[in-house]
């Protein structure tokens, strides 16, 4: 009797073994979520690898947070998918479009100054594919999205707060052409705001630095009161669309956040040129024949001479950016930056390559003033902001997440892609929780953030 | 006899266990568990070999073996912080075992052999877990062997001290966050090592009745030399993780131990024990991986584990029904060493009460079935693995049916 009173004592143990801990309770606390649209540029559209294409979209950051607004109340968030993993990406070039496919890490074999291989080879970002015609991959842009709208993501690459507000903008951006529903006449807040969202992500006005800062200028940026005048216009749409919407802002973040201005000079220091005596006498020659007596050249280390956009020449000076574009090729082989050895000519570093300590300033300046008409903004329409300038600075030490190490070195640092200015799947992920946290902080809610280990890096071959 | 536990012995020498503050094993005989695992001060039968060696010479019988295995089932679930998201540990039984053999070649003399797994760590998470980066699945095993030495004075004062040699094994996946065509790159090492260490301990029975204990189990220093560390990486990263050998550096903790109990009754039915036990855990700081071919991406690294040390209180009672059944009951409490910023799914460990029951049925004289059945219950616990930021909430359980046979002549 005992016994039998002991091995049923034994199984009821066992059955209450599994160990239970309550789940995640998603709580909106009375916040509308049901109809979320997101508003930007490239950040906001899921572009990366400098291309438009399939698993970026998928991977964009307001698609990961739409994914957790599911849990409060959240529809479908549709997005106009590109038909294709290769993806497009596009430059202006003088009457039209120059196209290319995404770039993805590849082992490329390293080549002497008279391109022959020399044996080794090196893991770099390489365009996935170039047999594909520039025909193809314009048809491939302009082509349908591969869902049916009426779309939720009003991610357009290259959108500058201004242009988001200019009615007919997508005959000027092929990004904006391809899904607008009337390409010729509606703007891209015009048909954001047409969804009626009862919350909204807008991260707009990176465009209005960074298009300039890339190009290695401060002479394209947005004037501050242009910014000013278009920013809350444009929010402004948005809370005025209908349904009352909340909503969430994010800033800009830095230039030296971004591994597209904070690699090459690592790897190469602005006075790497090693000159001796003889040398230097000869540079100071050249340079005074063809006008340029004011840059000196000296024994010893000396700064590359870099051409500003007013047409000046320059030496370099400590704290000026190489881009991450620089043709290091050049450098190495044709005396970019010093002179050309076959045609004995001075050679300065094209500007655009090289983001000057002045141009810094004044772009950081204008970051700052535009940070702070998004927050002014925010605060006096009630919405979130998402600190982006802030939080990306973090990621300059480095950050850790379940195991992830990440921080802001090109490739190796983990989050961003092979483009050096947009995130990879895994800093979406990252950045798609900053998003919520910053929504349950304004909000009191509690929406559950995206796991971020789902969400690969860069593909390594 | 001998048979069936050089059986036994045979079966389950590759078995071992997750359970417990840190990775310590406390299922050392029946007897013990279904008293709260409680033993320093008792002196019943050949395991007094590994609770106090100064307790084997008061075992009256010329021989005495011992031997006995657990079934641990454990179960653990985690419930990540601020993500929708819980794993369960992938459920695997653990097999510790026991084996001890006495023998008096004089009245005060006693020599015998413990052979057990005081030391194990046992769980997998599975491959696409959330914290595949700090761990998929751990194996590591210590079985100690001790040769000891016992003698008694006047039937008062007992002094025992065994040397300790161990084997350890381990086996370890992690995932790497590096990503090839086919996903994650993923990390394995394996290997083995041995070392030595003493057990010493001291009995008295100062009254009739009362039995007092105490016992110190030294720090063994686990150096796996030259483990296997296999890297399954992308081709282009290949160079940055050379397959490789890896020294790994794993303390066992030294334990020192304090036992009383009380026979009373008719006939000293009735025994009431309680131990004591506390674990020198604060030894294991950090977990260090020292990799032989250096990159600059693998090195030396030593994962932080700041163990604190703990002690554990444990209570037992014992009655004897008749000639042919004993019952036993017991309980206790080890509080988890684990630091709340270092919660390590690599070992869960979580405040753990036990409780725990059962009997032996003597069909004869000197020989004994003996089963025990511990039900062990980790408390909630909320913590973050801070040097990985990997946070969560734990919460472990685990039921272990044991069963054993005990002969003395």
């Amino acid at each position: 009797m005992k016994k039998i009173i002991f091995i049923l004592l034994s199984v009821s143990l066992f059955v209450a073994c599994e160990r239970k801990i309550d789940e995640f309770s998603p709580s909106a606390n009375g916040v509308n979520f049901t109809k979320f649209v997101a508003v930007g540029n490239s950040m906001v559209a899921g572009f990366a690898d400098n291309a438009l294409y399939l698993s970026g979209q998928q991977n964009s950051i307001p698609n990961l947070v739409a994914e957790q607004l599911k849990t409060v109340g959240a529809g479908p968030f549709v997005q106009p998918l590109i038909g294709t993993e290769e993806g497009v990406g596009v430059t202006a070039v003088t009457g039209g479009f120059y196209c290319y496919t995404k770039m993805a890490l590849k082992i490329v074999p390293d080549k002497d100054c008279n391109g022959d291989p020399i044996g080794t080879s090196s893991i770099r970002p390489a365009i996935v594919n170039t047999t594909v015609d520039q025909n193809t991959l314009k048809q491939q842009l302009l082509a349908a999205p591969t869902v049916a709208g009426p779309y939720d993501n009003f991610g357009v690459p290259g959108v500058n707060v201004k242009y988001a507000c200019v009615p007919g903008y997508g005959a000027y951006n092929p990004y904006f052409a391809r899904f607008a529903s009337s390409a010729a006449t509606s703007s891209v807040i015009g048909e954001a705001a047409g969804r009626q969202p009862t919350f909204f992500m807008i991260w707009l006005g990176d465009m209005d630095a960074l298009a300039s800062a890339t190009s290695g200028t401060d002479l394209l940026l947005t004037p501050v009161d242009t910014f000013a005048k278009y920013y809350p216009l444009a929010t402004g749409a948005l809370i005025a669309s209908g349904n009352n919407p909340k909503g969430v802002a994010a800033t800009i973040p830095d230039v030296t956040s971004l591994p597209f201005f904070n690699t090459i000079s690592k790897q190469l220091p602005y006075n790497s040129v090693t000159l001796t005596a003889e040398q230097a006498a000869g540079l100071n020659f050249l340079y005074t024949q063809y006008g340029h007596g004011d840059i000196v050249w000296k024994e010893g280390q000396n700064p590359f001479v870099y051409s500003k956009p007013d047409g000046s020449w320059a030496q370099m000076q400590q704290g000026d950016l190489f881009l991450l574009t620089l043709p290091t090729d050049s450098i190495k082989c044709k005396g970019m930056g010093i002179a050309n050895p076959v045609t004995y000519e001075p050679y300065p570093i094209p500007g655009q390559y090289v983001l000057d300590v002045a141009e810094q300033a004044n772009i950081k300046t204008h970051i700052d003033q535009f940070n702070q008409i998004i927050k002014a903004t925010a605060m006096a329409q009630n919405l979130a902001v998402a600190d982006m300038n802030t939080y990306m600075k973090s990621f300059i030490s480095g950050l850790v997440f379940d195991g992830i190490a990440v921080n802001t070195t090109f490739v190796t640092g983990g989050m961003f892609s092979t483009d050096g200015v947009h995130l990879n799947p895994r800093g979406c992920a990252i950045t798609a929780n900053y998003f919520i946290q910053a929504i349950n902080a304004k909000y009191g809610c509690r929406i559950p953030e995206a796991n971020i280990t789902n969400y690969p890096g860069l593909v390594f071959p | 006899m001998r048979k069936i536990s050089y059986l036994l012995l045979c079966l389950f020498l590759t078995a071992t266990a997750a359970f417990g503050g840190g990775y310590q094993v406390g299922l050392h005989s029946m007897r013990s568990i279904g008293m709260g695992l409680i033993g320093t001060s008792l002196s019943a039968d050949a395991s007094s070999l590994f609770f106090n060696p100064g307790g084997a010479a008061f075992v009256n019988e010329k021989w005495s073996f011992s031997a006995g295995m657990s079934f641990v089932f454990a179960r653990a679930t985690f419930q990540a912080k601020d993500v929708n998201y819980q794993a369960t540990l992938k459920h695997e039984v653990n097999l510790p075992f026991y084996f001890y053999a006495a023998f008096k070649p004089t009245k005060n003399l006693s020599v015998g052999l413990a052979i057990n797994a005081p030391y194990g760590n046992r769980l997998s998470w599975g491959d696409e877990w959330m914290g595949r980066y700090l761990i998929q699945n751990l194996s590591f095993k210590a079985i100690t062997y001790q040769p000891t030495v016992s003698y008694q004075f006047k039937n008062i004062i007992g002094v025992g001290i065994g040397l300790v040699y161990a084997t350890g094994t381990m086996d370890l996946n992690k995932a790497i966050p590096l990503q090839g065509a086919n996903g994650d790159a993923t990390l394995n090492v394996k290997g083995g090592t041995g070392n030595f260490g003493f057990n010493a301990g001291i009995m008295v029975h100062p009254v009739k009745g009362l039995s007092l204990g105490v016992d110190y189990r030294s720090k063994i220093e686990m150096k796996v030399k030259g483990a296997t560390a296999t890297f399954d990486v992308p081709s282009s990263l290949k160079s940055e993780f050379p397959d490789n050998k890896v020294d790994v550096m794993l303390p066992l903790p030294a334990n020192l131990d304090f036992g009383a109990s009380y026979e009373f009754g008719k006939n000293k039915q009735w025994m009431v024990g309680i131990n004591l036990c506390y674990v020198f855990w604060n030894t294991y700081d950090s977990l260090v991986f020292d990799f032989e071919t250096k990159t600059s991406t693998i090195n030396r690294t030593a994962t932080a584990a700041m163990y604190e040390s703990r002690l554990i209180e444990r209570i037992g009672l014992q009655y004897q029904i008749n000639k042919l059944v004993t019952v036993r009951v017991g309980g206790y409490y080890d509080p988890s060493p684990v630091p709340t910023d270092y919660m390590n799914p690599q070992t869960p460990s979580t405040n753990e009460t036990g409780i725990t029951c059962g009997f032996s049925i003597y069909p004869f004289k000197g020989f004994s079935i003996d089963a025990a059945f511990l039900y062990l219950m980790g408390a909630k616990r909320e913590g973050t693995f801070s040097p990985e930021n990997f946070a969560g909430t734990y919460r472990t359980g685990f039921s272990i049916p044991g069963i054993g046979l005990s002969y003395s002549f």
